[in-house]
């Protein structure tokens, strides 16, 4: 098989961390978000007064918001004042039309097997960006205000609430907007099928180590030499 | 017409004491959610301010709203509230009809002219000129351009003037609007519901009266007194939501044990209005409290979220016959057979191409 030729140190520690916390609280959000929406479980014996089992739904709900709120603004944060190359997002130019030009061809028409050779990046690539924009980037973005828009409604007049609950006449009633964010949460399940499968795709296709790079922080470039 | 009594002379003329006259004025200041500091400013308005001046125009409506107001119920509150605030016109509950009764109107709005108050009980359509709703040989919709002319404010009665009811649900066949679509220079306050709890309503008209302004109002244009919390925020079967214990049929032990309606559609989560803390009918119960599923109906469009008795994740999505979460899994679904398609794809083209070098 082919030689390690070069290694790449691509996803520093922050990112990292960035990348597994995020992971987890959009596999806790979604799974708790789904119960809340309809509750399966069968009730607890007793008393009403004595349990809290449907309001601990929410409380882990509520609580990894949080945590997936702060992850996320911490990486815009990482983006926008660290000297980290790879993860500034620098290449990703939507607006210019010679982003969408060559490079994004190549990729595209690389997926839908018109070329042989697979292009090759050391962070993400065309598609992947734009993936990662629309997924992650404006997904969790709208998330994050019509949730952040929900929990304002548990308490009237409190900062949440002042400072996003002008969502609610924009989506026309609290009953749309529960239900914006309940259909948009299925674009992260979603998203994870076709990330988790591009991911081990080019690990396999381009021996990049992609899929280990997200643990250990290294690329690696191969060189093809022929089996003896 | 003769000059306008203040409150507390047509207190005094019911032969109700003074006392009786400050309890409704303390009473009507805590339902108002005003500092006690303010109470000697509700008397005294009260006392010396004429009764205000309404003109009540009933569009596109089932009359709902009349129905509920003239039950308000507060024990001395009752009749008094429904003629302290001098319905001057109310096409349906005149005695008079007719041009002895569009008479008045003109009256009013001539001789009251930027102090009466608006109310408006209906939507308004707009299709074909108005049409399809003509009072007093008018349409509706030029009615009510012509009253709220003069009008100091305008007050929306119910879910069809606040937002539209049922008459402007899909497909909304004669063009119906709430009322803040056709009148926009004045200042409206939404009293939404159908029909709204009748001491909101008297309320909302005290509060005008005392101030001389609107009460504060929320985003929606609701007055923040009443429509600040859902019902499920302040429902008597919270508790039961909290730990998880659902009614899931109407033929249930668990109904009959009142538990919470959630999994049956109740709509209190997203749902602002009073119900659950003034209640119906003297605060006999409300809908919730008789074993029944809120159904949202101060909420603007109620009529078009889905059905009343099937909660939000069992609501069709884009007017399909699948919800939400079905369209989530077939296309979290399609999206592992479309890797998976690419991946044999891939695997095949990998091993024509090794061929191929050989």
């Amino acid at each position: 098989m082919g030689r390690i030729i070069e290694e790449i140190y691509v996803w520093r520690l922050p990112v990292r961390f960035y990348h597994w916390i995020n992971a987890l609280s959009i596999v806790v959000l979604m799974v708790t978000g789904l119960y809340i929406a309809s509750p399966v479980l069968n009730p607890p014996p007793g008393e009403a007064v004595w349990q809290h089992n449907f309001v601990m739904w929410r409380y882990v709900h509520y609580c990894i918001a949080f945590v997936f709120i702060g992850n996320f603004l911490y990486r815009l944060y990482y983006a926008l004042l660290s000297d980290d190359e790879y993860a500034k997002f620098g290449g990703f130019r939507p607006w210019s039309p010679a982003w969408w030009g060559e490079p994004f061809k190549e990729q595209v028409a690389s997926y839908l097997f018109l070329r042989k050779d697979e292009p090759n990046y050391v962070g993400h690539n065309p598609v992947a960006a734009l993936a990662h924009f629309i997924f992650i980037f404006c997904g969790s973005t709208f998330m994050i205000l019509t949730g952040l828009a929900m929990y304002g409604e548990n308490r009237p007049g409190s900062f949440v609430e002042t400072a996003f609950g002008w969502l609610l006449p924009i989506f026309g009633s609290s009953y749309n907007l529960h239900f914006a964010h309940h259909v948009m949460a299925w674009i992260f399940p979603l998203y994870v099928i076709v990330h988790l499968y591009a991911v081990f795709r080019h690990d396999v296709v381009d021996r990049t180590s992609v899929t280990s790079s997200i643990i250990t922080g290294y690329k690696h470039k191969v060189e093809d030499e022929h089996s003896l | 017409m003769p000059t306008k009594q203040t409150f507390a002379e047509v207190f005094q003329s019911r032969g109700i004491s003074r006392r009786d006259f400050l309890k409704f004025c303390s009473l009507t200041s805590v339902s108002l959610g005003l500092a006690p500091a303010l109470l000697p400013k509700v008397i005294h308005a009260m006392e010396t301010k004429p009764r205000t001046p309404v003109i009540w125009l009933h569009g596109l409506e089932c009359t709902c709203c009349t129905e509920s107001f003239i039950r308000s119920s507060h024990p001395v509150m009752a009749d008094i509230l429904f003629n302290m605030i001098s319905l001057d016109y109310d096409d349906t509950l005149s005695a008079a009809a007719g041009h002895q009764l569009e008479d008045v109107r003109s009256k009013i709005m001539k001789e009251y002219n930027g102090k009466y108050i608006l109310a408006v009980e209906g939507n308004i359509p707009l299709k074909d000129d108005g049409v399809y709703c003509m009072t007093g040989g008018n349409s509706f919709l030029n009615v009510v351009k012509e009253v709220a002319a003069g009008a100091a404010a305008v007050v929306a009665w119910g879910a069809c003037a606040s937002f539209g009811c049922v008459q402007n649900a899909h497909p909304n066949p004669t063009g119906a609007v709430p009322i803040d679509k056709v009148i926009k220079d004045k200042p409206i306050v939404k009293v939404p519901g159908c029909p709204p709890i009748s001491e909101v309503m008297t309320g909302v008209i005290t509060h005008f009266h005392t101030f001389g302004t609107l009460p504060e109002l929320d985003r929606m244009g609701r007055p923040k007194a009443f429509y600040a919390t859902r019902i499920h925020d302040k429902c008597y079967r919270r508790a039961f939501y909290d730990a998880g214990m659902f009614v899931r049929g109407f033929d249930e032990e668990s109904t009959r044990k009142g538990w919470c309606l959630y999994k049956m559609g109740c709509k209190g989560p997203t749902t602002y209005n009073s119900c659950s803390k003034i209640q119906w009918n003297e605060g006999t119960s409300f809908p919730i409290g008789s074993g029944h599923p809120c159904i949202g109906c101060s909420e603007p469009g109620f009529w078009d979220k889905g059905p009343f008795y099937t909660r939000l994740a069992d609501v069709s999505f884009l007017g399909t016959d699948t919800t939400a979460d079905q369209i989530g899994m077939v296309a979290v679904g399609a999206a592992a057979a479309g890797a998976a398609a690419h991946a044999a794809v891939t695997a095949v083209k990998k091993k024509n191409d090794k061929e191929t070098e050989k």
